[in-house]
């Protein structure tokens, strides 16, 4: 690293080789000296802007979270029905993790960190799906078009099933799951999901044609 | 805040539900008619213009007051 660098170049660089070093050994794994060795800077340079350890693990969540996912497009394209618009969210998700996993390590990390700041990043991530499935299944749920489910417990199995086709694919690169791509055992999650909430409702055009 | 047609309560809530919940909304009014949005996503100021921008739908306001965001949307 240069010291022509301006200010907010640096502080993008270290939170790049923060992020890529947290993500390999998680907060406790990692120094301050370490982490100023890897960008060739003494940690004085580091302090300059952070204050802490501390402050530097959470704006890497920050500029992480801060990155999330726009969904617009699922929402902007046709037939808006609950099914049809989680299968596009999920393909965007998908898509942007996959492009980058060391996020979904730096969410184990934060998990097991326990901080508050760690805790939000986790749950602000997820925040998308659990709002938009437990809203709309107690819409359906009043419509008769889903089974009587609880939406916090189908919202959290929803969860569960992406996180672990993510892992499964994109960490562990699991030979067990070698014959599907991400995309398709996603898809495979999502019909399976469905069925287990009895979802009935016809997607919108379908109902147009009706 | 301008006058408006309707309004959506989307507090608390994270993108995309509140655009899903905006966009029916607006097939509900008829051209020329106003929507308020009040919402609590940062994520949302970013998705409301783009939403906008991709449905020609115009975004007349974009205000944030004490970590709440107000919309305001003309139905194109």
């Amino acid at each position: 690293m240069t010291k022509r660098l301006k200010a907010t170049e640096r502080r993008a660089t270290i939170l790049a080789v923060a992020k890529i070093l947290f993500a390999d050994k998680g907060y406790h794994g990692v120094s301050v000296d370490q982490i100023a060795s890897r960008l060739g800077v003494s940690p004085a340079i580091l302090y300059q802007h952070f204050v802490s350890k501390e402050a530097l693990f959470e704006a890497v969540l920050t500029d992480i979270a801060g990155k999330r996912e726009s969904y617009v497009e699922a929402v902007v394209q046709e037939p808006v029905d609950f099914a049809s618009v989680l299968v596009r969210m999920a393909r965007i998700y998908v898509n942007s993790v996959a492009r980058d996993p060391d996020y979904l390590i730096m969410e184990m990390h934060s998990v097991l960190e326990g901080s508050t700041v760690a805790k939000q990043f986790f749950e602000n991530r997820w925040k998308s799906f659990s709002d938009y499935i437990e809203f709309n299944l107690a819409e359906l749920g009043k419509d008769g078009k889903v089974n009587a489910v609880n939406p916090k417990a189908a919202s959290l199995m929803f969860q569960g099933m992406l996180r672990e086709a993510l892992y499964a694919k994109c960490i562990y690169k699991s030979e067990q799951y070698r014959d599907f791509d991400l995309e398709n055992l996603v898809h495979h999650l999502i019909v399976l999901f469905l069925n287990a909430i009895g979802y009935r409702e016809k997607p919108d055009r379908q109902r147009k044609l009706a | 805040m301008a006058e408006f047609d309707a309004e959506l309560d989307a507090r608390g809530l994270n993108c995309p539900l509140p655009i899903l919940r905006a966009k029916k909304a607006i097939n509900a009014l008829n051209a020329g008619q106003i929507l308020k949005i009040i919402a609590t996503d940062p994520g949302a100021v970013k998705d409301f213009e783009a939403f906008c921008k991709q449905t020609g739908n115009d975004l007349l306001s974009s205000e944030e007051t004490g970590g709440e965001f107000v919309f305001s949307i003309k139905k194109g």
